[in-house]
């Protein structure tokens, strides 16, 4: 059973998801590096964590007739929601809370990223934030549904919401092997929720990058920290609902967990520079005409085999 | 003081680099491009990222207010240089680092542009950068403090006395009040002008409950493709936005993200515009008589599509692919031979005019048939492709394979050959042409897609400054 | 502890409420609305009920989201710059509210509230499931096509383009005629 850690893993659960997101951004300046031509170098690596000073120094921006007050409260909304999502996931054999709904708890934080976008968008007044932040809402009514079932698809075949429950459930046989349908939607529904890669489409090249496009100093800063955290908090859940858990041969539960954890990142950081923008008036088609009936099958997979049992 | 003094040291090491290219510095963007490349020194897409302003390419008057506004917009600590020459740039880029590297940079933008960086060696003296600029900073930064006061609510009067000459003209055409946050907006570096006419107005009116906010008229509303009738919104695009034709400026009609209107403005004159673009300057040689291998006029054919590949495929968000595109063009440039560079090159063409995903994101915006480019007199791969953004990037693509092989061929290089864009008719540089058809292509398509179709039909801003001086001579 | 979460909670939803009608701007207004039911999903929560409680966080979340689309779409107030006022109809909508109030504290003091045998289950989910699928279970079915009936026929009567326009008089064009491409086939 999954049990519910010391009040300390309250502080060491978000310095462990920050951690992550400092390897995956670390990871991906190594990808870019070496697409670039530059040498790829430890140094190379942390480079990009100069930004961090580099932010917390700029000047903030004020822009005529800005909705501060809601700009503010997106900006934050994102990387808190992230932090969040994360006190349901088990490290080895302990979460933060290991809450009876776990999963709907996570869901629920991922939707907060849409208010917070759709908010950091509309703060600054400006045309192509705004865009930015309608975008994050046309994204997500495309992403979302096949998101809802591929983690409902878990749930089912575990016949519980808690997510420690989800992990034990698949001894032997992970849930990625008998359902890798499920498994590929939720890990594109991971890009999507953190805006990255292929699903950067709010902060898209092409609108001057959106969301992101008018924030400067600590708004940035929280924004982009937001996106990574997600990623990593998406990555981390991942291991639970389809890879086992903590479970494995030899090692203790948490190394597993890290282990599987950073697997799953690194595929998800590989894949962020091999793909083009997905536009939504593409992806909300597909995602509704094609994605949403396979998942709805693939949930009904689960559902007959535990009838069956 | 050493609390503030390491991110300033952070900044310097890492700045976000604002480039801009003014017409003419196509030589000067490339060799910025790839040394912010090499340096890990990112590109920054919106003032709001970026630490440093690198102007680069010759002093052109026509853009200087669109700059000046882009560097109003610039987060303090900020420095900014111009580069006239490829020649300037490293050392433009140092002092930039230099500047950021001073603890009096946090100072909020007030007199710190005593002496620009890195002024090129033609650049007149103080031409761009006298006593009145530190002035009209010095305004911006007290315009900050007032509106600090005004909780937000009041004009940014930084830009407010300071462009309004040029405000008046566009007084009329902004009947959206939500237009006038986009005057702030990323992708209008150019529209703070426009803006600092109506702050002026904003200020007289109370902003109580009755009268409209700014002294902006209502929204108006139009019909549109989807039957919403929705507010329309009037967006600046260009002068300078990324992965744009730099220098040139459309004003747009959206509704939601709907292109309904665009028109392009003149392109601004002056700068380059006297010498021959850099992508059509083997061939303005060869029809000047002068002896050009048509290996020469391959190779700079190469260039040029990997270059609009490049931009293509960045504003498609293939980050990895657009930076590829980009080595390959710089290997060209280097002069690298056909041996060297074909793997590569067949490679990458391969990857991306294979790609599903780029095909199902792009096929059938921007349709361009052969005769609707013909009529229009467009000329060049845009016209071979005869379709949508996909033929125009496989025809780039296949171009770019052809040309590679070509790298050594020492015979004459005829002028009437198309050049990147097609061949020069009676005097007019092609580009003239792919701007022409642009509006009509546009209208009706989402901001998104229109971004792509411009950047698959790629207009060379050097060749659209270049064009009023063709005609005069 | 737990009651003064709860009163902190209602008075928050409360607050948010308020604000709703305080607020000048269509997307402020749509977010004090949201949370106002977050506070009451938090509630819901707390009353011991986590599933509900999380599940109305998560719906209101994305229905208030798109719900801002709409509002800010279709109301007469530009972009949130024009100040706007969400009070109309002050006198009748005063009478119904106190009298819904009225009705509402009447009905706590007037209902035989049961009293309670035996404690709550440790995880109320599996039996709110039954309790909505065991003996609803029909109802829950027809309800749930009549939405989606609603949905789907919303959609078609707000459409002005019908199959006739996208795919010909004759219903004989195999790609259809739309001003964008959608991702699928076409």
């Amino acid at each position: 059973m999954t049990e519910t850690a010391a009040w300390w893993s309250l502080l060491a659960a978000p310095a462990l998801l920050l951690a992550g997101a400092v390897l995956a951004v670390a990871g991906d300046a190594l990808l870019a590096a070496r697409a670039a031509g530059r040498p790829a170098t430890v140094r190379t690596a942390l480079r990009p964590l100069l930004e961090v000073p580099r932010l917390l120094a700029a000047q903030p921006r004020r822009l005529p007739a800005a909705d501060r007050l809601l700009w503010r409260l997106g900006v934050v909304t994102v990387p808190v929601a992230a932090v969040l999502s994360a006190l349901v996931i088990p490290f080895g054999g302990t979460a933060v809370a290991d809450l009876p709904v776990g999963v709907v708890w996570f869901n629920a934080m991922e939707v907060l990223t849409w208010a917070g976008l759709w908010l950091a968008g509309w703060g600054p007044n400006a045309a192509f934030s705004l865009i930015g932040g309608y975008r994050f809402v046309a994204q997500g009514l495309a992403y979302e549904l096949p998101l809802m079932f591929a983690l409902l698809s878990a749930a089912t075949a575990a016949e519980s919401l808690r997510v420690g429950d989800i992990a034990q459930a698949q001894h032997g046989l992970w849930f990625a092997v008998w359902m890798p349908l499920a498994f590929a939607v939720y890990l594109a529904g991971v890009l999507a929720f953190s805006f990255l890669g292929p699903f950067r489409y709010p902060a898209g090249e092409d609108v001057a990058a959106g969301v992101l496009g008018e924030t400067s100093g600590v708004d940035r800063l929280l924004l982009e920290a937001g996106r990574w955290l997600w990623l990593t908090s998406g990555a981390a859940m991942a291991v639970p609902l389809f890879l086992g858990g903590g479970a494995g041969p030899g090692l203790p539960g948490w190394a597993w967990s890290t282990l599987k954890t950073l697997a799953v990142l690194a595929v998800l950081v590989w894949v962020l520079r091999r793909m083009p923008v997905v536009r939504a008036d593409r992806y909300v088609e597909f995602a509704w005409v094609v994605l949403v009936p396979l998942t709805l099958v693939q949930v009904l997979v689960p559902a007959l085999v535990v009838l069956g049992r | 003081m050493d609390l503030t003094a390491l991110p300033l040291r952070a900044a310097a090491a890492r700045p976000h680099v604002l480039l801009v290219t003014t017409p003419g510095g196509t030589a000067t963007r490339l060799a910025a491009e790839r040394q912010l490349r090499l340096q890990d020194l990112p590109q920054a897409r919106t003032p709001a990222d970026a630490d440093v302003l690198l102007v680069a390419g010759p002093e052109c008057r026509g853009l200087r207010p669109a700059i000046d506004r882009l560097w109003q917009s610039l987060p303090a600590p900020r420095a900014r240089a111009r580069a006239a020459t490829p020649g300037a740039l490293p050392d433009a880029l140092e002092r930039c680092r230099a500047e950021l590297a001073e603890p009096r940079g946090l100072r909020h933008a007030e007199h710190r542009h005593e002496n620009p960086a890195g002024v090129g060696p033609d650049e007149g003296p103080d031409a761009e950068f006298g006593n009145g600029r530190d002035e009209r900073d010095g305004d911006g930064g007290g315009a900050h403090d007032g509106h600090e006061r005004h909780d937000g609510h009041g004009p940014d009067g930084g830009n407010g006395g300071h462009e309004g000459h040029e405000a008046g003209e566009y007084h009329g055409s902004h009947d959206s009040p939500g237009s006038h946050g986009s005057h702030e907006s990323p992708g209008s570096h150019g529209s703070h002008g426009r803006h600092g006419g109506h702050e002026s107005h904003g200020s007289h009116s109370d902003h109580g409950d009755s009268g409209p906010p700014w002294g902006l008229p209502m929204a108006g509303q139009g019909e549109d493709r989807d039957g919403l009738t929705l507010d329309q919104l009037h967006v600046p695009l260009g002068p300078f936005l990324a992965d744009w034709p730099d220098g040139l400026a459309a004003r747009l009609t959206l509704q939601g993200d709907v292109v309904q209107r665009l028109e392009f403005e003149r392109p601004p004159v002056g700068g380059g515009g006297s010498c021959p673009p850099f992508w059509g300057e083997p061939w303005a040689r060869a029809a000047a008589g002068e002896r050009v291998a048509a290996g020469e006029g391959a190779r700079r054919r190469a260039a040029a599509h990997a270059d609009s590949l490049g931009r293509l495929l960045a504003v498609a968000g293939w980050a990895g692919a657009a930076t590829t595109a980009r080595r390959l063009r710089d290997d060209l440039l280097d002069g690298a031979s056909s041996a060297e560079l074909r793997p590569g090159v067949r490679r990458f063409a391969r990857r991306v005019g294979r790609s599903r995903t780029l095909y199902w994101l792009t096929r059938g915006t921007g349709v361009l048939t052969a005769e609707a480019a013909r009529d229009a007199g467009v000329t060049g791969p845009a016209a071979r492709a005869d379709g949508d953004v996909p033929a125009r990037y496989r025809t780039w693509l296949a171009a770019l394979v052809r040309d590679v092989d070509r790298l050594a061929d020492r015979t004459p290089l005829d002028p009437a050959e198309d050049g990147p864009r097609g061949g020069a008719a009676d005097g007019r540089w092609p580009s003239a042409a792919l701007v022409r058809v642009l509006p009509g292509l546009l209208e009706g398509a989402e901001l998104a897609a229109a971004r792509l179709v411009v950047a698959s039909l790629d207009p060379d801003p050097d060749e659209l400054a270049a064009v009023p001086r063709e005609v005069d001579a | 502890m737990e009651s003064v979460l709860l009163a902190v909670l209602g008075v928050l939803a409360l607050a948010g409420g308020v604000l709703v009608f305080r607020c000048d701007s269509m997307a402020r207004a749509t977010f004090a609305l949201l949370l106002s039911l977050c506070c009451v999903g938090g509630v819901v929560a707390l009353l011991g009920l986590p599933y509900l409680g999380v599940v109305t966080v998560l719906m209101m979340i994305m229905e208030m989201v798109v719900m801002a689309v709409f509002m800010v779409a279709y109301m007469m107030n530009p972009a949130g710059l024009m100040p706007m006022s969400m009070l109309h109809n002050r006198r009748g909508s005063l009478a119904v509210g106190a009298g819904v109030f009225a009705a509402l504290v009447i009905a706590v003091f007037l209902v035989p509230w049961p009293a309670r045998r035996g404690g709550p289950p440790p995880d109320t989910t599996v039996q709110v499931g039954r309790a909505l699928m065991g003996g609803q279970m029909l109802t829950m079915i027809v309800l749930g096509f009549v939405l989606l009936a609603t949905m789907v026929g919303a959609t078609v009567l707000a459409t002005r383009r019908g199959r006739y326009d996208r795919f010909g008089d004759a219903l004989d064009r195999r790609t259809p005629r739309d001003p964008v491409g959608g991702g699928v086939g076409r």
